[in-house]
């Protein structure tokens, strides 16, 4: 129990770290990695929280689909934040 | 003076969100859980399925899941009308 | 660089994975009344496996391999049964499971109360809903990642 908590905790520094990576990064690509990191983190921290249903649609699209379609975004546009 | 009301704005949200924290119940004991025990009770009985989920998600509330795929099936003629190639007299 | 994708690195990974990924969606689609998951969420889990074949191979190796009116098709073909499967029980009420615990071929199967394997010729009108918004979400997910794909492209070279 005490190690699930610790677990736990860490999992959700590292969501927070990865958000405000997402935010921090200059170079696009690296931010939708960042974003895609985050979002795998949710999916463990729901599947931690016994609710495989929502780790499985989190992992699906917040992972996979939401950062193919930002890299087909990146692709077509500028890679490099603007200052 | 930007700055100001940003942090100001930070600290009441975060103020809020203690709050909740603080006034959070235990993990797995929610305040009414009539309608949990009925699903989890009954499921299995009156649907014959196994995962309880997916018993409520397309028997019990099913309805949801229709306004959820007609959602998506918006969401999908929308990009489809959006991207399409434009025809030649309509340029 | 868009009409050949990524580097052989992404390309050759992809071939290795992307069968697995769609073999998974499937399971999960097709156990979706007896272990976690269901038709959403395998359908994405597929449309994620055709995503990444976009990415990786970019619109140049998509000829001929997906075709966008069936895909449209497709989901419109999954709408149409995910209605029709909740009309079945109209004569109760909207969203009635007519077939559940009904003995016939049909996932007609009762299943016994508390902790079990799971039968998989059970549960009604609710593996085929599983089936039918399945079809829906990965058809349709993987008919706009194609879209903006595509249609982004033309307006490059126009």
């Amino acid at each position: 129990m005490i190690v699930q908590s610790i677990l736990q905790i860490v999992i959700l520094v590292l969501i927070v770290v990865g958000a405000a990576l997402a935010v921090w990064f200059k170079d696009l690509l690296a931010s939708v990695l960042a974003l895609a990191a985050a979002s795998l983190l949710v999916a463990l921290e729901f599947y931690l929280l016994q609710a495989p249903d929502v780790a499985i649609a989190e992992a699906g699209i917040g992972a996979a689909l939401t950062t193919a379609i930002y890299v087909i975004a990146i692709r077509r546009t500028a890679r490099k934040e603007e200052e | 003076m930007r700055k100001a009301i940003l942090f100001v704005t930070f600290l009441f949200v975060s103020a809020f969100l203690l709050l909740g924290v603080a006034e959070m119940r235990p993990f797995g004991q929610p305040a009414v859980a009539d309608m949990d025990d009925y699903f989890i009770t009954n499921a299995q009985g009156e649907v014959a399925v196994n995962n309880v989920v997916t018993a409520v998600v397309f028997d019990y509330r099913g309805f949801d899941t229709l306004g959820e795929a007609t959602v998506l099936f918006a969401a999908v003629v929308g990009i489809l009308a959006l991207f399409r190639k434009p025809k030649e007299d309509e340029r | 660089m868009s009409n050949h994708g990524m580097s052989v690195i992404v390309r050759t990974v992809t071939r290795f994975v992307y069968g697995l990924i769609i073999l998974f969606g499937f399971y999960v689609i097709m156990h979706g009344h007896l272990t976690p998951g269901g038709g959403f969420q395998g359908g994405a889990v597929v449309a994620s496996a055709f995503a990444l074949l976009l990415v990786a191979f970019g619109s140049a190796g998509l000829k001929g391999r997906l075709n966008l009116h069936w895909l449209q098709s497709i989901e419109e073909v999954g709408a149409l049964a995910f209605l029709a499967l909740a009309f079945l029980g109209i004569g109760t009420a909207f969203f009635y499971n007519l077939l559940a615990n009904s003995g016939g071929f049909l996932f007609g199967a009762s299943v016994p109360a508390g902790a079990n394997a799971g039968v998989l010729n059970a549960g009604g009108t609710v593996p085929l809903m599983n089936w039918a918004v399945g079809l829906k979400v990965m058809t349709g997910i993987a008919a706009v990642a194609i879209t903006m794909l595509i249609g982004s492209k033309k307006e490059e070279t126009e």
